[in-house]
C-alpha cells in the first residue's frame, strides 16, 4: 500500500501543505511607528499626571504654617546644621546674619518668615535653603564672590525660597512623587515599565524645580536692587557659577536649575523692564568674610 | 565625557532600545527568510490536525514526532509590549514572534519525520509555556509542536 500513501503525496494536490498566509497573521504596520505613537502618547499622559499630582501636592505642602515648618525643621537639624564651626567662620556667619537681616526688611514677599543663616565651612561651590527658613551657605562659594554685593545676591535667592516656602513644597513633591513612582512602578510589574516612568515622572518636577529658581531670581534681584542700588551682584555670581561649572551645561530640559545663561539674561531683562541699573559701584567684602579666603 | 556620566543610565536605556530594535528587526527577517525556504522544502511532509489520517486503512507504522522552540523576546519587543499594556489592543511585536516560534516548531517536527522517512503527520497539536515574565524577567515562551507520524506498514523480510 505505499503506492496508495504516495499518490495522496504526489496527485492528489487537495492534500498539498500551502506556505502560511502572512498577510493576515502580521500587521502591515511599521513596528517603528506604532512605537512612536505609543511612547509618546503614553509618556505623554504619564508626565501630565504626574505634573498634576505633584503639582497639587507642592501646593499643598506650601499652605502649611510656617511655625509647623520651623518645627518640623528642627527636628531634622542634623541634616543640614554644621557640627562645629571655627572662630573666623562664627564671625563671617554673624556678618551674613546681619546682611540676610536687612535683605528681608526689603523684600516684602518675606514679612511672614525668620530666617537663620548657618555657614558651612566645607569647600562646596553651593548655598541652599531648606525648611523653617534655615540658610546653609559653603564656604567654597564665599571664597570665590568678590563683593558684598555678590554674597548678598545670593543670600537673596535663598531667603526668596524660603519667602515662597520652596523647600516645604520641594518636599511635597519629593514624597508625592515618590509615593506615585512606587505605585506605577509596582503596578507594571517590570523594570523598564519603572525606568520609563522614573523618566517621564521626574521631567514635570524638574521643570517646577527651574520655575521656582527664576521666582527666587526675580525676589531677590528686586531686594538686591533696594538695598544696593543696582543688580551687578547678581551677575557677578552667575559668573561665579558659570566659570565653576567650566563644562557644557547640558539640556536644560533635564536639570533643576535653568541654565546659567538664562539666568542671567532673565535677570537683565527683568532689570530693564524695571528701570533697574544693571551695574554700579560694589562694597567691598567684610572683613569677616575676606579673613576666610 | 561630563555629559556621558551624567546621563549615564538614559544612554544605556536608548542604547539597548535600538540594539533590540535592530538586532530584534535584523533577526527577525533573516528567520523568516528561512522559514519560507524551510517550509517549501519539507512540504512533502503533510500535516494534518485530524486524528485520522486521510484515505488510508490499512496498517500503518507510527510515531511520535515533536518539534520544540524557545523564543525570548528583545529589549524592544519588551518595551513596545509594555506600552502597549497600557492602552490594550493588538500587540503586533509579539504576534510575528510567536508566529515565527509556531512555524519553527512544525519545520522541527516534519524535520524529525523526514529523516524517520515518515511522509505524513496526524493530530499535530501545537503547546505554548511561559518560561519567562515574572517581574524583571524578560518574557520567553516555549512552543511545542506533536503529532502522531504514519508511514505503511512494512513487514519484516
Amino acid at each position: 500500500m505505499i503506492e496508495r500513501i504516495v499518490a495522496v503525496d504526489d496527485r492528489r494536490p487537495s492534500y498539498a501543505n500551502r506556505q502560511p498566509d502572512e498577510s493576515v497573521n502580521y500587521s502591515t504596520e511599521h513596528p517603528l511607528s506604532e512605537f512612536a505613537w505609543l511612547a509618546g502618547g503614553v509618556l505623554a499622559s504619564v508626565a501630565l499626571c504626574f505634573a498634576l499630582v505633584v503639582g497639587f501636592a507642592g501646593v499643598l505642602a506650601s499652605r502649611i504654617p510656617f511655625d509647623v515648618e520651623r518645627d518640623v525643621a528642627r527636628q531634622i537639624e542634623g541634616f543640614w546644621c554644621p557640627r562645629s564651626i571655627s572662630a573666623e567662620g562664627r564671625k563671617a556667619q554673624e556678618t551674613l546674619s546681619a546682611i540676610a537681616d536687612r535683605l528681608a526688611k526689603a523684600m516684602p514677599e518675606a514679612g511672614g518668615i525668620t530666617v537663620s543663616v548657618y555657614l558651612d565651612e566645607r569647600p562646596i561651590v553651593n548655598a541652599a535653603a531648606t525648611l523653617g527658613g534655615n540658610i546653609v551657605v559653603f564656604r567654597g562659594l564665599l571664597e570665590k564672590l568678590e563683593s558684598e554685593d555678590a554674597v548678598a545676591m545670593v543670600l537673596a535667592h535663598e531667603i526668596a525660597h524660603a519667602a515662597f516656602r520652596h523647600p516645604a513644597s520641594h518636599l511635597g513633591r519629593g514624597v508625592s512623587m515618590y509615593l506615585l513612582m512606587a505605585a506605577l512602578s509596582s503596578a507594571t510589574g517590570s523594570t523598564v515599565g519603572a525606568q520609563m516612568f522614573q523618566m517621564a515622572g521626574q521631567l514635570p518636577v524638574l521643570k517646577y524645580g527651574r520655575d521656582q529658581e527664576s521666582e527666587a531670581d526675580a525676589a531677590a534681584v528686586a531686594a538686591l536692587v533696594s538695598v544696593y542700588g543696582h543688580a551687578g551682584g547678581a551677575m557677578d555670581v552667575f559668573r561665579v557659577f558659570s566659570s565653576a561649572a567650566s563644562r557644557t551645561e547640558g539640556v536644560e530640559f533635564l536639570q533643576t536649575h535653568p541654565l546659567t545663561s538664562h539666568r542671567t539674561d532673565e535677570v537683565g531683562k527683568i532689570a530693564r523692564k524695571n528701570g533697574w541699573a544693571i551695574d554700579g559701584g560694589r562694597r567691598p567684602l567684610p572683613d569677616s568674610i575676606r579673613s576666610l579666603r | 565625557m561630563k555629559f556621558i556620566a551624567q546621563y549615564f543610565d538614559l544612554i544605556v536605556f536608548f542604547v539597548l532600545l535600538a540594539l533590540g530594535y535592530s538586532v530584534g528587526r535584523w533577526n527577525e527577517l533573516r528567520h523568516f527568510h528561512s522559514l519560507r525556504t524551510r517550509e517549501r522544502l519539507y512540504a512533502r511532509v503533510l500535516t494534518f490536525s485530524a486524528k485520522t489520517p486521510p484515505d488510508v486503512v490499512t496498517a500503518q507504522d507510527c510515531m511520535l514526532v515533536a518539534g520544540g522552540v524557545v523564543v525570548s523576546s528583545d529589549y524592544f519587543k519588551q518595551f513596545a509590549g509594555t506600552l502597549r499594556s497600557f492602552v490594550g489592543g493588538r500587540m503586533a511585536v509579539y504576534e510575528t514572534l510567536l508566529d515565527r516560534a509556531r512555524r519553527e516548531a512544525i519545520l522541527r517536527m516534519k524535520e524529525q519525520a523526514m529523516r524517520r522517512g515518515y511522509r505524513l503527520i496526524v493530530n499535530v497539536k501545537i503547546e505554548s509555556t511561559n518560561i519567562g515574565g515574572v517581574r524583571g524577567g524578560v518574557p520567553a515562551m516555549e512552543v511545542f509542536a506533536y503529532g502522531t507520524a504514519l508511514k505503511p506498514h512494512t513487514p519484516a523480510s
